[in-house]
Protein backbone atom coordinates (compact mmCIF):
# COMPACT_ATOMS: atom_id res chain seq x y z
CA UNK A 1 0.00 0.00 0.00
CA UNK A 2 0.91 3.55 0.06
CA UNK A 3 1.95 3.78 -3.64
CA UNK A 4 -1.24 4.30 -4.92
CA UNK A 5 -2.56 7.25 -3.14
CA UNK A 6 1.28 8.46 -2.81
CA UNK A 7 0.27 11.15 -5.35
CA UNK A 8 -2.19 13.03 -3.12
CA UNK A 9 -0.41 12.12 0.30
CA UNK A 10 2.34 14.12 1.50
CA UNK A 11 5.61 11.64 2.47
CA UNK A 12 6.26 12.19 6.30
CA UNK A 13 8.98 9.18 6.86
CA UNK A 14 11.25 8.01 4.00
CA UNK A 15 13.81 5.16 4.92
CA UNK A 16 16.28 4.64 2.49
CA UNK A 17 18.55 1.22 2.57
CA UNK A 18 19.49 1.22 5.98
CA UNK A 19 22.17 -0.85 7.65
CA UNK A 20 22.91 -0.84 10.75
CA UNK A 21 26.17 -3.31 12.37
CA UNK A 22 27.50 -3.27 15.72
CA UNK A 23 30.65 -4.74 16.71
CA UNK A 24 30.73 -6.36 19.82
CA UNK A 25 32.47 -7.88 22.21
CA UNK A 26 32.69 -11.71 21.18
CA UNK A 27 32.13 -13.49 24.34
CA UNK A 28 28.46 -11.64 25.30
CA UNK A 29 26.85 -11.79 21.79
CA UNK A 30 23.53 -12.66 21.49
CA UNK A 31 21.48 -13.47 18.68
CA UNK A 32 20.18 -10.58 17.28
CA UNK A 33 20.89 -7.92 19.39
CA UNK A 34 23.69 -5.27 19.54
CA UNK A 35 24.00 -5.09 23.29
CA UNK A 36 27.25 -5.25 25.22
CA UNK A 37 27.35 -5.74 28.86
CA UNK A 38 30.11 -2.49 29.19
CA UNK A 39 30.90 -3.90 32.89
CA UNK A 40 34.91 -4.75 33.93
CA UNK A 41 37.38 -4.35 32.04
CA UNK A 42 37.04 -6.26 29.31
CA UNK A 43 39.12 -4.64 26.32
CA UNK A 44 38.69 -3.68 23.41
CA UNK A 45 42.05 -4.34 21.59
CA UNK A 46 43.69 -6.85 23.71
CA UNK A 47 40.81 -9.68 23.15
CA UNK A 48 40.25 -9.73 19.72
CA UNK A 49 38.14 -8.06 17.03
CA UNK A 50 34.84 -9.08 18.56
CA UNK A 51 32.05 -10.26 16.64
CA UNK A 52 29.64 -8.18 14.00
CA UNK A 53 25.48 -8.50 14.50
CA UNK A 54 23.59 -7.04 12.12
CA UNK A 55 20.77 -4.83 13.57
CA UNK A 56 19.17 -3.58 10.48
CA UNK A 57 20.33 -5.02 6.88
CA UNK A 58 18.70 -2.52 4.22
CA UNK A 59 15.55 -1.87 5.51
CA UNK A 60 13.62 1.01 3.05
CA UNK A 61 10.30 2.00 3.33
CA UNK A 62 7.74 5.50 3.12
CA UNK A 63 5.14 6.77 5.41
CA UNK A 64 2.04 9.30 5.06
CA UNK A 65 0.92 11.87 6.63
CA UNK A 66 -2.13 10.45 8.85
CA UNK A 67 -0.56 7.00 8.62
CA UNK A 68 -0.34 4.89 11.45
CA UNK A 69 1.77 2.03 11.20
CA UNK A 70 2.68 -0.81 13.33
CA UNK A 71 6.37 -2.11 13.24
CA UNK A 72 5.95 -6.22 14.10
CA UNK A 73 8.42 -8.26 15.01
CA UNK A 74 10.19 -10.65 17.62
CA UNK A 75 12.60 -9.72 19.87
CA UNK A 76 15.94 -9.03 18.37
CA UNK A 77 14.15 -8.41 14.84
CA UNK A 78 15.28 -4.94 14.94
CA UNK A 79 12.39 -2.92 15.69
CA UNK A 80 13.50 -0.60 18.74
CA UNK A 81 16.98 -0.10 16.59
CA UNK A 82 14.81 0.93 13.58
CA UNK A 83 12.46 3.41 15.79
CA UNK A 84 15.99 4.65 17.53
CA UNK A 85 17.14 5.28 13.53
CA UNK A 86 14.02 7.11 13.14
CA UNK A 87 14.11 9.01 15.82
CA UNK A 88 17.48 10.54 14.67
CA UNK A 89 19.11 9.15 18.02
CA UNK A 90 21.47 6.46 16.64
CA UNK A 91 23.22 6.89 13.28
CA UNK A 92 23.09 4.25 10.75
CA UNK A 93 26.06 2.40 9.78
CA UNK A 94 24.55 3.09 6.01
CA UNK A 95 21.28 4.41 4.55
CA UNK A 96 19.31 7.30 5.19
CA UNK A 97 16.51 8.84 7.25
CA UNK A 98 14.12 11.11 5.82
CA UNK A 99 11.27 13.33 7.89
CA UNK A 100 9.03 16.25 7.38
CA UNK A 101 10.06 17.04 10.95
CA UNK A 102 11.51 16.00 14.22
CA UNK A 103 10.21 12.52 15.07
CA UNK A 104 9.92 11.71 18.71
CA UNK A 105 10.31 8.94 21.06
CA UNK A 106 6.83 8.66 23.30
CA UNK A 107 8.26 8.33 26.42
CA UNK A 108 10.04 11.09 29.35
CA UNK A 109 11.01 8.90 31.50
CA UNK A 110 15.10 9.40 31.10
CA UNK A 111 14.21 13.21 31.91
CA UNK A 112 12.78 12.63 35.65
CA UNK A 113 14.42 12.68 38.70
CA UNK A 114 12.71 10.83 41.67
CA UNK A 115 13.69 13.26 43.86
CA UNK A 116 11.92 15.84 42.67
CA UNK A 117 7.97 16.73 43.20
CA UNK A 118 5.60 15.65 40.79
CA UNK A 119 5.22 19.25 39.43
CA UNK A 120 8.87 19.91 39.07
CA UNK A 121 8.86 16.86 37.02
CA UNK A 122 6.33 17.82 34.54
CA UNK A 123 8.22 20.90 33.75
CA UNK A 124 11.79 19.04 33.22
CA UNK A 125 9.84 16.14 31.20
CA UNK A 126 8.26 18.99 29.19
CA UNK A 127 11.60 20.82 28.56
CA UNK A 128 13.13 17.79 27.82
CA UNK A 129 10.76 16.93 24.88
CA UNK A 130 11.50 20.95 23.83
CA UNK A 131 9.05 22.48 25.08
CA UNK A 132 9.49 26.28 25.92
CA UNK A 133 8.31 27.56 29.67
CA UNK A 134 5.26 29.30 28.56
CA UNK A 135 3.96 26.18 26.65
CA UNK A 136 4.71 24.56 29.49
CA UNK A 137 2.88 27.05 31.59
CA UNK A 138 0.29 25.73 29.24
CA UNK A 139 -0.14 22.59 29.23
CA UNK A 140 0.59 22.05 33.01
CA UNK A 141 -3.28 21.89 33.83
CA UNK A 142 -3.82 19.60 31.31
CA UNK A 143 -1.64 17.02 32.44
CA UNK A 144 -2.51 17.42 36.05
CA UNK A 145 -5.61 16.28 34.59
CA UNK A 146 -4.66 13.31 32.47
CA UNK A 147 -2.38 12.08 35.25
CA UNK A 148 -5.59 12.12 37.62
CA UNK A 149 -2.32 12.92 40.69
CA UNK A 150 -4.27 15.50 42.99
CA UNK A 151 -2.17 16.94 45.77
CA UNK A 152 0.24 14.11 45.74
CA UNK A 153 1.65 16.17 42.52
CA UNK A 154 3.37 18.23 44.93
CA UNK A 155 5.51 15.07 46.69
CA UNK A 156 8.60 13.32 45.76
CA UNK A 157 7.90 11.56 42.56
CA UNK A 158 10.24 8.57 43.89
CA UNK A 159 7.24 8.88 47.17
CA UNK A 160 4.44 7.67 44.01
CA UNK A 161 3.01 3.90 43.31
CA UNK A 162 4.00 2.98 40.55
CA UNK A 163 0.21 3.33 39.19
CA UNK A 164 0.77 6.82 39.83
CA UNK A 165 4.41 7.17 38.70
CA UNK A 166 3.08 5.68 35.08
CA UNK A 167 0.05 7.95 35.10
CA UNK A 168 2.46 11.05 35.43
CA UNK A 169 4.97 9.59 33.00
CA UNK A 170 2.40 9.28 30.30
CA UNK A 171 0.40 12.33 30.78
CA UNK A 172 3.74 14.07 30.20
CA UNK A 173 4.74 12.31 27.26
CA UNK A 174 1.58 12.77 25.35
CA UNK A 175 1.97 16.36 25.75
CA UNK A 176 4.79 16.54 23.39
CA UNK A 177 4.31 18.82 19.86
CA UNK A 178 5.99 16.24 17.68
CA UNK A 179 3.93 15.61 14.43
CA UNK A 180 5.61 11.96 13.99
CA UNK A 181 5.75 10.20 17.39
CA UNK A 182 7.55 6.80 17.76
CA UNK A 183 5.96 4.52 20.14
CA UNK A 184 8.03 1.51 21.93
CA UNK A 185 6.11 -1.65 22.87
CA UNK A 186 2.65 -1.23 24.86
CA UNK A 187 2.46 1.59 27.32
CA UNK A 188 2.48 0.25 30.81
CA UNK A 189 -0.30 2.04 32.34
CA UNK A 190 -1.41 1.77 35.99
CA UNK A 191 -4.57 0.70 37.02
CA UNK A 192 -7.88 -0.31 34.70
CA UNK A 193 -9.78 2.55 34.86
CA UNK A 194 -7.22 5.18 33.78
CA UNK A 195 -6.05 2.59 31.01
CA UNK A 196 -9.46 3.59 29.43
CA UNK A 197 -8.70 7.63 30.12
CA UNK A 198 -4.93 6.86 28.78
CA UNK A 199 -6.18 4.66 25.68
CA UNK A 200 -8.39 7.78 24.75
CA UNK A 201 -5.76 10.36 25.81
CA UNK A 202 -3.62 8.32 23.59
CA UNK A 203 -5.80 8.21 20.39
CA UNK A 204 -7.32 11.74 20.56
CA UNK A 205 -3.34 12.45 20.63
CA UNK A 206 -2.70 10.69 17.78
CA UNK A 207 -5.07 11.81 15.52
CA UNK A 208 -3.41 15.27 16.07
CA UNK A 209 0.11 13.68 14.67
CA UNK A 210 1.06 13.85 11.89
CA UNK A 211 2.51 10.08 11.59
CA UNK A 212 2.51 7.20 14.33
CA UNK A 213 4.94 4.38 14.90
CA UNK A 214 3.83 1.35 16.94
CA UNK A 215 6.61 -0.97 17.84
CA UNK A 216 5.35 -4.32 19.34
CA UNK A 217 6.33 -7.92 18.93
CA UNK A 218 2.56 -8.48 19.93
CA UNK A 219 0.58 -8.31 16.26
CA UNK A 220 -3.05 -8.04 18.14
CA UNK A 221 -1.90 -4.48 18.66
CA UNK A 222 -1.35 -3.87 15.13
CA UNK A 223 -4.26 -5.00 14.18
CA UNK A 224 -6.22 -2.33 17.03
CA UNK A 225 -4.14 0.65 16.76
CA UNK A 226 -3.15 0.87 12.96
CA UNK A 227 -3.74 0.84 9.18
CA UNK A 228 0.00 -0.62 8.00
CA UNK A 229 2.31 -2.97 9.08
CA UNK A 230 5.66 -3.54 8.36
CA UNK A 231 7.07 -7.10 9.72
CA UNK A 232 10.86 -7.09 10.39
CA UNK A 233 12.34 -10.23 10.75
CA UNK A 234 16.63 -10.81 11.46
CA UNK A 235 16.75 -7.21 9.98
CA UNK A 236 14.53 -7.43 7.26
CA UNK A 237 11.57 -6.56 5.99
CA UNK A 238 9.42 -9.41 5.52
CA UNK A 239 6.17 -8.19 4.55
CA UNK A 240 4.69 -4.44 4.73
CA UNK A 241 1.16 -3.78 4.09
CA UNK A 242 -2.35 -3.48 5.63
CA UNK A 243 -2.18 -4.24 9.12
CA UNK A 244 -4.53 -6.63 9.68
CA UNK A 245 -3.22 -8.99 6.64
CA UNK A 246 0.42 -8.54 7.57
CA UNK A 247 -0.48 -8.92 11.40
CA UNK A 248 -2.37 -12.10 10.90
CA UNK A 249 0.37 -13.40 9.02
CA UNK A 250 3.21 -12.42 11.63
CA UNK A 251 0.98 -14.02 14.51
CA UNK A 252 0.16 -17.23 12.19
CA UNK A 253 4.04 -17.45 11.51
CA UNK A 254 4.97 -16.49 15.42
CA UNK A 255 2.14 -19.10 16.52
CA UNK A 256 4.35 -22.02 14.82
CA UNK A 257 7.38 -20.50 16.13
CA UNK A 258 6.16 -20.62 19.11
CA UNK A 259 4.75 -24.50 18.82
CA UNK A 260 8.82 -25.45 17.55
CA UNK A 261 7.48 -25.78 14.31
CA UNK A 262 10.60 -24.24 12.84
CA UNK A 263 10.12 -26.18 9.29
CA UNK A 264 5.98 -24.41 8.74
CA UNK A 265 7.29 -21.25 10.26
CA UNK A 266 10.08 -21.03 8.19
CA UNK A 267 8.02 -22.09 5.04
CA UNK A 268 5.64 -19.06 5.89
CA UNK A 269 8.68 -16.68 6.02
CA UNK A 270 9.53 -17.41 2.73
CA UNK A 271 6.03 -17.22 1.44
CA UNK A 272 5.22 -13.92 3.34
CA UNK A 273 8.65 -12.95 1.74
CA UNK A 274 7.75 -13.73 -1.76
CA UNK A 275 4.43 -12.11 -1.65
CA UNK A 276 5.83 -9.13 -0.74
CA UNK A 277 7.89 -9.08 -3.99
CA UNK A 278 5.21 -9.46 -6.30
CA UNK B 1 15.81 12.50 -9.38
CA UNK B 2 15.99 15.69 -6.71
CA UNK B 3 15.10 14.65 -3.20
CA UNK B 4 15.36 17.99 -1.50
CA UNK B 5 16.97 21.09 -3.09
CA UNK B 6 19.79 20.73 -0.57
CA UNK B 7 20.10 17.04 -1.43
CA UNK B 8 23.74 15.92 -2.33
CA UNK B 9 23.76 12.56 -0.96
CA UNK B 10 24.37 9.09 -2.26
CA UNK B 11 24.31 8.19 -5.66
CA UNK B 12 23.00 4.64 -4.32
CA UNK B 13 19.96 5.86 -3.45
CA UNK B 14 17.73 4.61 -6.34
CA UNK B 15 18.83 1.49 -5.53
CA UNK B 16 17.72 1.75 -2.06
CA UNK B 17 14.89 2.71 -3.04
CA UNK B 18 13.80 -1.06 -4.16
CA UNK B 19 11.80 -1.54 -0.80
CA UNK B 20 8.29 -4.11 -0.61
CA UNK B 21 6.83 -0.47 -0.48
CA UNK B 22 9.20 1.63 -1.47
CA UNK B 23 9.21 0.57 -5.25
CA UNK B 24 5.82 1.55 -6.61
CA UNK B 25 6.32 5.15 -4.19
CA UNK B 26 9.76 5.68 -5.72
CA UNK B 27 7.81 6.86 -9.32
CA UNK B 28 5.75 9.22 -7.48
CA UNK B 29 8.48 10.05 -5.43
CA UNK B 30 10.94 11.11 -8.44
CA UNK B 31 7.96 13.73 -9.28
CA UNK B 32 6.49 14.86 -6.48
CA UNK B 33 8.07 18.08 -5.32
CA UNK B 34 6.13 17.90 -2.52
CA UNK B 35 9.47 15.66 -0.81
CA UNK B 36 11.16 19.22 -0.98
CA UNK B 37 10.17 19.51 2.67
CA UNK B 38 11.65 16.07 3.85
CA UNK B 39 15.05 16.78 5.71
CA UNK B 40 17.47 14.47 6.70
CA UNK B 41 17.36 12.96 10.78
CA UNK B 42 19.99 12.03 12.62
CA UNK B 43 22.21 14.46 10.62
CA UNK B 44 24.79 17.03 12.23
CA UNK B 45 24.09 20.06 11.75
CA UNK B 46 26.00 22.79 10.61
CA UNK B 47 27.58 24.64 13.19
CA UNK B 48 25.36 27.70 13.05
CA UNK B 49 22.22 25.65 13.27
CA UNK B 50 23.52 23.74 16.35
CA UNK B 51 24.50 26.56 18.26
CA UNK B 52 20.86 27.87 17.87
CA UNK B 53 19.43 24.31 18.19
CA UNK B 54 21.78 24.34 21.89
CA UNK B 55 20.67 27.79 22.38
CA UNK B 56 16.91 26.92 22.63
CA UNK B 57 18.01 23.75 24.84
CA UNK B 58 18.88 26.13 27.86
CA UNK B 59 16.02 26.36 29.84
CA UNK B 60 16.18 22.50 30.17
CA UNK B 61 19.84 22.92 30.99
CA UNK B 62 19.27 25.11 33.26
CA UNK B 63 16.25 23.58 35.26
CA UNK B 64 17.93 19.95 34.67
CA UNK B 65 21.61 21.48 36.08
CA UNK B 66 19.59 23.21 39.23
CA UNK B 67 17.79 19.92 40.23
CA UNK B 68 20.52 17.83 40.31
CA UNK B 69 23.38 19.98 41.82
CA UNK B 70 20.46 20.39 44.91
CA UNK B 71 19.90 16.51 45.26
CA UNK B 72 23.70 15.44 44.35
CA UNK B 73 24.14 15.22 48.45
CA UNK B 74 20.79 13.96 49.07
CA UNK B 75 20.80 11.00 51.16
CA UNK B 76 23.70 12.42 52.71
CA UNK B 77 23.79 13.15 56.42
CA UNK B 78 24.79 16.52 56.08
CA UNK B 79 23.31 17.14 52.73
CA UNK B 80 23.96 20.16 50.73
CA UNK B 81 26.87 21.46 53.48
CA UNK B 82 29.39 19.24 51.90
CA UNK B 83 29.45 21.84 48.76
CA UNK B 84 31.34 24.40 51.34
CA UNK B 85 32.44 21.22 53.60
CA UNK B 86 34.82 19.34 50.95
CA UNK B 87 36.52 22.31 49.23
CA UNK B 88 36.77 23.69 53.10
CA UNK B 89 38.37 20.24 54.15
CA UNK B 90 40.75 19.82 50.81
CA UNK B 91 41.83 23.28 51.85
CA UNK B 92 42.79 22.46 55.13
CA UNK B 93 44.99 19.83 54.29
CA UNK B 94 46.62 21.86 51.55
CA UNK B 95 47.27 24.53 53.79
CA UNK B 96 48.47 21.55 56.49
CA UNK B 97 50.84 20.03 54.24
CA UNK B 98 52.39 22.81 52.28
CA UNK B 99 52.36 25.21 54.88
CA UNK B 100 53.57 23.41 57.34
CA UNK B 101 55.59 20.28 56.60
CA UNK B 102 56.72 21.31 53.51
CA UNK B 103 57.34 24.92 53.93
CA UNK B 104 56.01 25.79 50.38
CA UNK B 105 54.92 29.43 52.06
CA UNK B 106 58.38 30.88 51.54
CA UNK B 107 58.19 33.84 50.01
CA UNK B 108 54.13 34.35 50.20
CA UNK B 109 52.46 36.78 51.75
CA UNK B 110 49.12 35.33 53.17
CA UNK B 111 49.73 31.51 52.30
CA UNK B 112 46.91 30.24 53.68
CA UNK B 113 44.15 32.18 51.37
CA UNK B 114 46.85 31.67 48.43
CA UNK B 115 46.30 28.10 49.17
CA UNK B 116 42.47 28.49 49.69
CA UNK B 117 42.21 30.27 46.75
CA UNK B 118 44.43 27.76 44.74
CA UNK B 119 42.47 24.84 45.96
CA UNK B 120 38.90 26.09 45.72
CA UNK B 121 39.05 27.44 41.89
CA UNK B 122 41.34 24.31 41.39
CA UNK B 123 38.58 22.17 41.87
CA UNK B 124 36.24 24.13 40.04
CA UNK B 125 38.35 23.49 37.21
CA UNK B 126 38.86 19.92 37.69
CA UNK B 127 35.23 19.24 38.28
CA UNK B 128 33.80 20.52 35.14
CA UNK B 129 37.25 17.62 33.93
CA UNK B 130 36.02 14.96 35.36
CA UNK B 131 32.26 15.36 34.69
CA UNK B 132 33.19 16.37 30.87
CA UNK B 133 34.25 12.88 31.16
CA UNK B 134 31.15 11.27 32.45
CA UNK B 135 28.80 13.25 31.08
CA UNK B 136 27.78 11.10 28.06
CA UNK B 137 28.16 7.91 29.91
CA UNK B 138 25.87 9.44 32.40
CA UNK B 139 23.70 11.21 30.01
CA UNK B 140 23.27 7.49 27.48
CA UNK B 141 19.77 7.59 28.59
CA UNK B 142 18.64 11.31 27.95
CA UNK B 143 20.77 10.32 24.63
CA UNK B 144 18.60 7.54 23.58
CA UNK B 145 15.25 9.19 24.40
CA UNK B 146 15.61 12.65 23.00
CA UNK B 147 16.83 14.08 20.46
CA UNK B 148 18.95 17.10 21.41
CA UNK B 149 22.41 18.85 20.54
CA UNK B 150 24.83 16.42 22.55
CA UNK B 151 26.69 18.91 23.78
CA UNK B 152 24.04 19.98 26.48
CA UNK B 153 25.39 16.98 28.35
CA UNK B 154 28.75 18.49 28.65
CA UNK B 155 27.34 21.72 29.27
CA UNK B 156 25.03 20.91 31.97
CA UNK B 157 27.79 19.46 33.77
CA UNK B 158 29.41 23.59 33.54
CA UNK B 159 25.88 24.55 34.66
CA UNK B 160 26.16 22.33 37.11
CA UNK B 161 29.45 23.84 38.20
CA UNK B 162 27.92 27.15 38.18
CA UNK B 163 24.94 26.48 40.32
CA UNK B 164 26.90 24.80 43.25
CA UNK B 165 29.63 27.50 42.97
CA UNK B 166 27.33 30.30 45.12
CA UNK B 167 27.77 28.73 48.19
CA UNK B 168 31.54 27.18 47.50
CA UNK B 169 32.75 31.39 46.60
CA UNK B 170 30.57 31.79 49.95
CA UNK B 171 32.65 29.94 51.95
CA UNK B 172 36.31 30.67 50.06
CA UNK B 173 35.79 34.57 50.34
CA UNK B 174 34.86 34.14 54.12
CA UNK B 175 37.78 32.04 54.91
CA UNK B 176 40.19 34.46 53.46
CA UNK B 177 38.01 37.39 55.04
CA UNK B 178 38.13 35.59 59.05
CA UNK B 179 41.77 33.81 58.22
CA UNK B 180 44.77 35.94 59.47
CA UNK B 181 45.98 38.13 57.62
CA UNK B 182 42.71 38.86 57.06
CA UNK B 183 42.25 40.04 53.26
CA UNK B 184 41.08 43.33 52.71
CA UNK B 185 37.92 44.14 50.55
CA UNK B 186 39.02 46.74 48.04
CA UNK B 187 37.47 47.83 44.38
CA UNK B 188 39.74 45.30 42.89
CA UNK B 189 37.56 42.72 44.16
CA UNK B 190 34.75 43.77 41.34
CA UNK B 191 37.86 42.35 38.83
CA UNK B 192 36.87 38.99 40.25
CA UNK B 193 33.65 38.02 38.54
CA UNK B 194 35.42 38.61 35.64
CA UNK B 195 38.48 36.28 35.68
CA UNK B 196 35.87 33.74 37.01
CA UNK B 197 34.27 34.31 33.66
CA UNK B 198 37.17 33.60 32.00
CA UNK B 199 37.66 30.24 33.93
CA UNK B 200 34.02 29.13 33.28
CA UNK B 201 34.51 29.64 29.56
CA UNK B 202 37.87 27.52 29.96
CA UNK B 203 35.67 25.18 32.24
CA UNK B 204 33.26 24.58 29.24
CA UNK B 205 35.88 24.10 26.42
CA UNK B 206 37.69 21.46 28.33
CA UNK B 207 34.68 19.55 29.51
CA UNK B 208 33.61 18.94 25.76
CA UNK B 209 36.90 18.09 24.95
CA UNK B 210 36.77 15.65 28.00
CA UNK B 211 33.52 14.46 26.95
CA UNK B 212 34.66 13.45 23.10
CA UNK B 213 37.70 11.87 24.22
CA UNK B 214 36.30 9.49 26.71
CA UNK B 215 33.17 8.40 24.96
CA UNK B 216 35.69 7.22 21.85
CA UNK B 217 38.36 6.18 24.21
CA UNK B 218 37.12 4.77 27.45
CA UNK B 219 40.50 4.32 29.19
CA UNK B 220 40.92 8.16 28.88
CA UNK B 221 39.19 8.97 32.25
CA UNK B 222 42.07 6.73 33.87
CA UNK B 223 44.62 9.05 31.66
CA UNK B 224 42.17 12.45 32.55
CA UNK B 225 43.44 11.49 36.73
CA UNK B 226 47.11 12.00 35.84
CA UNK B 227 46.46 15.34 33.60
CA UNK B 228 44.56 16.65 36.77
CA UNK B 229 47.29 15.61 38.98
CA UNK B 230 49.74 17.21 36.50
CA UNK B 231 47.22 20.08 36.73
CA UNK B 232 47.29 20.82 40.00
CA UNK B 233 51.30 20.37 40.50
CA UNK B 234 51.32 22.84 37.29
CA UNK B 235 49.07 25.64 38.25
CA UNK B 236 51.07 26.68 41.56
CA UNK B 237 48.07 25.72 43.88
CA UNK B 238 50.03 25.67 46.84
CA UNK B 239 53.18 27.22 45.95
CA UNK B 240 54.45 30.13 44.42
CA UNK B 241 55.82 29.12 40.78
CA UNK B 242 58.80 31.94 40.84
CA UNK B 243 60.32 30.71 44.03
CA UNK B 244 59.77 26.93 42.84
CA UNK B 245 60.67 26.76 39.29
CA UNK B 246 63.57 27.98 37.81
CA UNK B 247 63.39 26.02 35.11
CA UNK B 248 63.20 28.77 31.92
CA UNK B 249 61.25 26.14 29.51
CA UNK B 250 59.21 24.77 32.51
CA UNK B 251 58.74 27.80 33.74
CA UNK B 252 57.39 29.62 30.48
CA UNK B 253 55.24 26.20 30.39
CA UNK B 254 53.51 26.96 33.54
CA UNK B 255 53.28 30.64 33.13
CA UNK B 256 50.87 29.99 29.70
CA UNK B 257 49.15 27.39 31.54
CA UNK B 258 45.41 29.04 31.62
CA UNK B 259 44.74 27.96 35.03
CA UNK B 260 47.42 28.90 36.47
CA UNK B 261 46.86 32.57 34.80
CA UNK B 262 43.45 32.06 36.53
CA UNK B 263 44.78 31.38 40.17
CA UNK B 264 47.58 33.84 39.62
CA UNK B 265 44.92 36.79 38.73
CA UNK B 266 42.42 35.80 41.35
CA UNK B 267 45.09 36.41 44.08
CA UNK B 268 46.20 39.28 42.83
CA UNK B 269 42.90 40.83 42.63
CA UNK B 270 41.86 39.27 46.13
CA UNK B 271 44.23 39.09 47.67
CA UNK B 272 47.15 41.01 46.76
CA UNK B 273 45.28 44.29 45.82
CA UNK B 274 47.19 44.70 42.72
CA UNK B 275 45.36 44.85 39.22
CA UNK B 276 46.44 42.33 37.02
CA UNK B 277 48.47 43.00 34.26
CA UNK B 278 46.87 43.72 30.48
CA UNK B 279 49.02 40.78 29.31
CA UNK B 280 47.49 38.31 31.64
CA UNK B 281 43.73 39.25 30.65
CA UNK B 282 44.76 38.99 26.84
CA UNK B 283 46.66 35.83 27.33
CA UNK B 284 43.74 34.39 29.75
CA UNK B 285 41.02 35.74 27.06
CA UNK B 286 43.06 34.60 24.50
CA UNK B 287 43.14 30.77 25.37
CA UNK B 288 40.03 30.61 27.25
CA UNK B 289 38.63 31.44 23.96
CA UNK B 290 40.62 28.90 21.51
CA UNK B 291 39.87 26.12 24.20
CA UNK B 292 36.13 26.83 24.21
CA UNK B 293 36.08 27.18 20.45
CA UNK B 294 38.15 24.24 19.86
CA UNK B 295 36.45 22.21 22.38
CA UNK B 296 33.04 23.06 20.42
CA UNK B 297 34.19 22.22 17.27
CA UNK B 298 35.49 18.84 18.53
CA UNK B 299 32.79 18.14 20.14
CA UNK B 300 30.49 19.03 17.54
CA UNK B 301 32.49 16.92 15.47
CA UNK B 302 31.14 13.81 16.52
CA UNK B 303 27.76 14.45 17.34
CA UNK B 304 26.06 12.00 15.26
CA UNK B 305 28.21 9.09 16.99
CA UNK B 306 27.04 9.78 21.02
CA UNK B 307 24.01 7.87 20.33
CA UNK B 308 25.95 4.77 19.52
CA UNK B 309 25.10 1.77 21.75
Amino acid sequence: MGGRDAARRQPSVVVRDLHVRYRTDADVVRHGRGRHGGHGHESRWLSGRGAVVEALRGVSFTTYEGESVGIIGQNGSGKSTLLRLVAGLERPTSGEVWASSQPALLGVNAALQPELSGAQNVRLGCLAMGLTPAEVDRVLPDILEVSAIGQAIRLPMKTYSSGMAARLRFAIAVATRSRILLIDEALATGDATFKERSEERLRERLSRAGTVFLVTHVGKVVEQQCARAIWLHDGEVVLDGPAYETAQKYRWWAWNVAQGKHSVADALLGEARSSAST
Amino acid sequence: MSFTPSDTSSPSSDAALEGPAGETSLDSMRTDESLGHLRRIGQRPSLGVYTVQLWHRRHYIWADSKARSRSGHRGMFLGSAWLVLKPLLDGAIYALIFGFLFNTNRGIANFPSYVIIGTFLFHATSNCLNGGASSITSGANMIRAFAFPRAALPLSVVTRGVVSMGPMLATMIALILIIPPHAQVTWRWLLFPLVLMLQMLLNTGLSLITARLTFQVPDFRLILGVIIRILFYGSGVFYSIDRFVHHPWLQFLMESNPLFIVLDMSRDVLLYDRTPALSSWLLLTERSLLILLIGYVFFWWKEEDYGRP
